[in-house]
């Protein structure tokens, strides 16, 4: 069976199918939804189970011909990283339609269906194991954003799906050209047409070449996670955005670039990614100090999430560009890691704005008198935020300062302001709206048993992820390893920091003869 | 002479003068619908036709016009746009009062174009580039009663003419330089001698890429487009955008893919330089459009850049990608004037943007249409559009034009400014109050074509291996000896 291809199509089947169901019936379309995310989610889960977690290489790799002759294919697959994603996509959208189903907006098929697609596009986006196949979902799931945000969200929305949109595809055209000159390029020098990433693994660009591909698909990766300067689009989006689509945004989409810097940057471009190295690793420090002052001083509780999103994504960010094991394995835990937290953040958000009424941070007070549930949980998510020792990001945020800390010390020093100031947003959000004087009635906010049902999955997933780190690090391991030797190869680290062997390409046996032409597009 | 090879030529020029004189009888039951429908059957008959005939390249009238892959798959591009424009007009005015001359002239400009398609003769060329057009001044201002019509069917003319007579100018230099005027000789000619900085040659092949530049309203001759598409009738203005477009991109891969290979490094530089112009204007003013057939009248433009870009390598790569992109253009285009067309049935002035607003949600299957069709023109995948850049990009990045391909880019991202700009308007705007329009049934044939189209959009990309093959084996043909 081919379960990647099934997993990433079946949510847009449901989308499709949605779309069938008559305008008046909105139980069958609530069904229709809830099954569909449920079988993405089982059929995630049992291939969790099959899959190796020992191996580096893609499993489970769907092949199937597109248009073969100018070198598109349908090309999916999953391996210790990407698995994961597709857990955490396949997970939070099974839990925010649910919750969607609770609450529908006005015309529910068009928002359940939008959510559908936004999940196919996410998931295809994790999966893709070609150039091609991976542009095409990046740039394909911002269509069900912009209507999801565009048509159900709040004021100013116009603005903001536009400048959403036309930052992504800023980054992403020009990453169009970049995937077309890697193809091209690549051919140059193995002789070999093709978009496929694993085919495309040790190409000897130049480092030229090397450098200006990197740095066309580093565009569009910064302005998706976003990275500081990049994120202008962030605040309009999240603010304008249902707060079950910023959820989304925020604890999955964001999670799209750093993934792309993972699968396509580092392999493919080492020696682009060794000189642009320090660059990003300065801007994600940067965007660490930025959004965490900002987010202390952010005027809306959802503003406040949205800038230390920021900061914790320049972390993930660091620990990619460390080029270092513990690093990216950090990084790689904290997608994991950050998109629960923050989903779980943006949720509680949600349940206080929509009991109190107000968005505002100063707006509410007290509330933990007439709310202790409600309290005691939004205590547990704010310690995860601020990485306490025993919460679940603490491991991930110390495998990456101990990843920069190897490499670059000093990169590693300003991170660690951001560590302090992670406390002081935290805090005072936690502080000004559970504590304090009493501004607003508590037990309008407490949570129902509506709300537990997907707060306390969230919860679970948290205390696993605190109290058994190793878990997801063993079987991610082998991946990371292999994702960033070649850069670490590049970058002249001690051969006793690699742990993976990088392959030439074209591989020895496999050189064209003298005068046999490749195969051309 | 075989004139077997013009098979699909002699139906089409046949089947226009029959409905020609159909139209003349007085008699309204024989003249009501009877000429569109035998046009269409024409039409349809036609392509079959060159289904049958698909293969390799044959010769008819000794030469002067070729039956080969490539003029097939443009006849093909025009003879469904011409079905489609007949779909789109089943309840026009001007379709309906004025049938016989109607359907008759659209079978003439659709003659026109195959003509230019299978050009083997520098005349043949402008034999059909002058009946497409005189044909279409006359279409444009048929609905004689409408000022703007008028004046869109006069300012094509005079435009249209200077654009006619700088390429014969471009010709007959070209002739003065090889001393023949079959393509096929010119190609010999050039390929032979050293004809590299000859400035008879550069000055013919200027004047040439002036001339189709005024057909395929490519920057600095795009001033007549917004208005001509604006004051036709909109099925007329659908027609333009697509066959004419076709047929233009025809003539410039024939006369310089195909009869001047050899000279590649030099009108290179030309179509390079009018490719970037073409797409930066055609973009940048597109913005301010608040008319939908003006929007589509620049968005076309900058379409028509992208297209050159794949035009300037010369290659079979980029043949195929400007094969490809016509279909996909003629889908997308079609689709967008079919909205049109059933809004302007509905509301005084449908065409402008703002009569759009809030139309999603009324009507959401049409909303969907518009909705693939410009999310398409921007080049979002999974769609139609974007295989096309894809293949055009491609096609640059191929022969070492990357900063070509980076344009394109940067162009199209101008463009989501203005695509999206319609897609908001429709499912988030709001409607002026008493400015709803009626909610009309929308007739059989323009339903067809609206949802034909959308459906072409999504298959054009999901499909795209049999009309690839079919694209790629016209590029070879094109640019066989």
């Amino acid at each position: 069976m081919p379960w990647v291809s099934v997993i990433v199509l079946v949510p847009l089947v449901g989308a499709l199918l949605l779309l069938a169901v008559p305008p008046g019936r909105v139980v069958a379309a609530r069904i229709l939804a809830v099954v569909a995310a449920l079988g993405t989610l089982v059929l995630t889960c049992i291939l969790v189970g099959l899959f190796d977690r020992g191996a580096s290489g893609l499993q489970y790799v769907d092949h199937q011909g597109w248009a073969t002759s100018v070198g598109l294919t349908w090309d999916v697959g999953v391996d210790g990283i990407s698995i994961w994603l597709l857990v955490l996509t396949a997970g939070l959208f099974f839990l925010a339609i649910g919750a969607a189903c609770f609450r529908l907006p006005e015309r529910p098929r068009g928002f359940l269906a939008a959510l559908l697609l936004a999940e196919t596009g996410l998931l295809g986006l994790f999966a893709a194991g070609d150039l091609v196949l991976f542009y095409v979902f990046w740039e394909a799931m911002l269509v069900p954003f912009y209507f999801l945000i565009g048509m159900w969200g709040g004021a100013r929305r116009r603005v903001a799906t536009l400048k959403f949109v036309i930052y992504t595809m800023v980054g992403s055209l020009i990453m169009l050209v970049a995937v077309l000159a890697t193809a091209f390029i690549a051919q140059d020098h193995t002789g070999q047409f093709t978009f496929n990433i694993q085919a495309l693994h040790g190409v000897p660009f130049t480092g030229t070449q090397s450098t200006l591909l990197f740095l066309g698909f580093a565009l569009a990766f910064a302005i998706k996670l976003p990275l500081w300067p990049f994120h202008a689009w962030l605040p309009d989006a999240y603010t304008a955005a249902p707060i079950l689509v910023t959820g989304l945004l925020a604890a999955v989409m964001s999670k799209a670039g750093a993934y792309g810097l993972l699968r396509i940057g580092l392999p493919l471009f080492p020696d682009g990614a060794d000189n642009l190295a320090v660059p990003l690793g300065v801007l994600a420090v940067i965007g660490i100090v930025y959004g965490s002052l900002i987010a202390w001083r952010a005027p809306t509780m959802r503003l406040v999430i949205a800038y230390s999103s920021l900061a914790h994504l320049g972390f993930i960010v660091l620990g990619i560009v460390a080029l270092d094991p513990y690093g990216a394995q950090g990084a790689v835990l904290q997608m994991v890691n950050h998109g629960v937290v923050v989903a779980a953040a943006f949720a509680i958000v949600g349940i206080i704005t929509r009991g109190s009424g107000v968005e505002e941070v100063e707006g509410v007070g007290g509330l933990a008198e007439g709310a202790p549930r409600m309290a005691g949980v939004f205590l547990l998510v704010t310690m995860a935020i601020l990485s306490v020792p025993g919460s679940n990001s603490f491991a991930g945020e110390f495998f990456i300062l101990t990843g920069i800390f190897r490499q670059q010390l000093w990169l590693a020093v300003l991170a660690c302001i951001g560590v302090v100031y992670a406390a002081v947003y935290a805090l005072r959000l936690y502080q000004t709206t559970m504590n304090g004087p009493p501004r607003g009635d508590g037990r309008r906010v407490e949570l129902r048993a509506v709300d537990s049902l997907y707060l306390l999955p969230l919860l679970g997933v948290m205390l696993v992820l605190a109290l058994w780190p190793g878990g997801l690090v063993g079987a991610t391991r082998a991946s990371v390893d292999r994702a960033i030797a070649p850069a670490q190869v590049a970058a002249g680290r001690p051969a006793s920091q690699i742990s993976a062997s990088i392959a030439a390409n074209p591989p020895a046996e496999d050189l064209p003869l003298p005068g046999g032409a490749g195969s051309g597009p | 002479m075989n004139v077997g090879a013009s098979t699909p030529l002699l139906i089409v020029a046949g089947t226009a003068v029959v409905v020609l004189m159909i139209g003349l009888v007085p008699d309204r039951r024989l003249a009501g619908r009877l000429p569109t429908l035998l046009a269409a059957a024409g039409v349809l008959a036609t392509l079959i036709v060159i289904g049958v005939m698909w293969g390799d390249r044959q010769l008819s009238y000794a030469g002067d016009l070729y039956a080969d892959r490539f003029a097939f798959l443009v006849d093909a591009v025009v003879l469904v746009a011409t079905l489609c424009t007949l779909g789109l007009s089943w309840r026009e005015p001007a379709g309906v009062d004025r049938r016989g001359e109607y359907a008759g002239l659209l079978l003439l400009s659709a003659t026109g174009m195959m003509l230019v398609a299978g050009a083997g003769d520098l005349v043949v060329i402008f034999l059909g580039i002058e009946l497409l057009s005189v044909s279409l001044y006359v279409l444009c201002a048929i609905e004689a009663w409408r000022e703007r019509s008028l004046e869109s069917g006069l300012k094509y003319l005079i435009v249209g003419a200077v654009g006619s007579s700088i390429l014969l100018y471009g010709l007959a230099f070209l002739y003065g330089g090889t001393g023949s005027t079959r393509l096929s000789a010119i190609g010999q000619t050039l390929g032979t001698a050293s004809f590299t900085q000859e400035p008879l040659i550069t000055a013919a092949m200027a004047l040439i890429v002036v001339g189709l530049g005024f057909k395929a309203s490519a920057v600095p001759f795009h001033m007549w487009t917004p208005d001509v598409y604006e004051g036709a009738p909109t099925p007329i203005t659908a027609f333009m955008a697509t066959a004419t477009k076709a047929a233009a991109f025809a003539a410039f891969l024939r006369l310089l893919a195909g009869a001047m290979p050899d000279l590649n490094s030099d009108w290179r530089v030309a179509v390079s330089a009018v490719a970037v112009a073409t797409i930066l204007v055609g973009n940048i003013a597109a913005l301010q459009q608040r008319n939908m057939k003006r929007l589509l009248a620049y968005s076309g433009i900058a379409q028509a850049g992208y297209l050159l870009i794949a035009v300037a390598p010369g290659s079979v790569l980029g043949a195929e990608a400007v094969l490809y992109y016509l279909f996909a253009y003629l889908a997308m285009t079609i689709a967008a004037f079919a909205v049109v067309v059933i809004r302007e049935r509905e509301v005084e002035g449908g065409d402008r943007i703002d009569a759009l607003a809030g139309y999603g949600r009324r009507r959401p299957v049409l909303g969907a249409v518009m909705t693939l069709s410009m999310l398409s023109l921007a080049g979002f995948p999974p769609l139609a559009g974007f295989v096309g850049k894809f293949l055009l990009f491609g096609a640059a990045v191929q022969d070492d034009l990357t900063w070509l391909a980076v344009i394109g880019a940067v162009g199209s991202m101008i463009s989501l400014a203005y695509y999206l700009r319609v897609v908001g308007v429709v499912w988030l705007g709001e409607p002026e109050p008493g400015r709803e329009g009626k909610r009309l049934p929308v007739p059989g044939a323009l339903g067809v074509v609206a949802l034909g189209s959308a459906a072409a959009i999504i298959g054009l990309a999901l499909a795209a291996s049999p009309l690839l093959d079919a694209c790629r084996g016209a590029a070879q043909a094109l640019l066989a000896p």
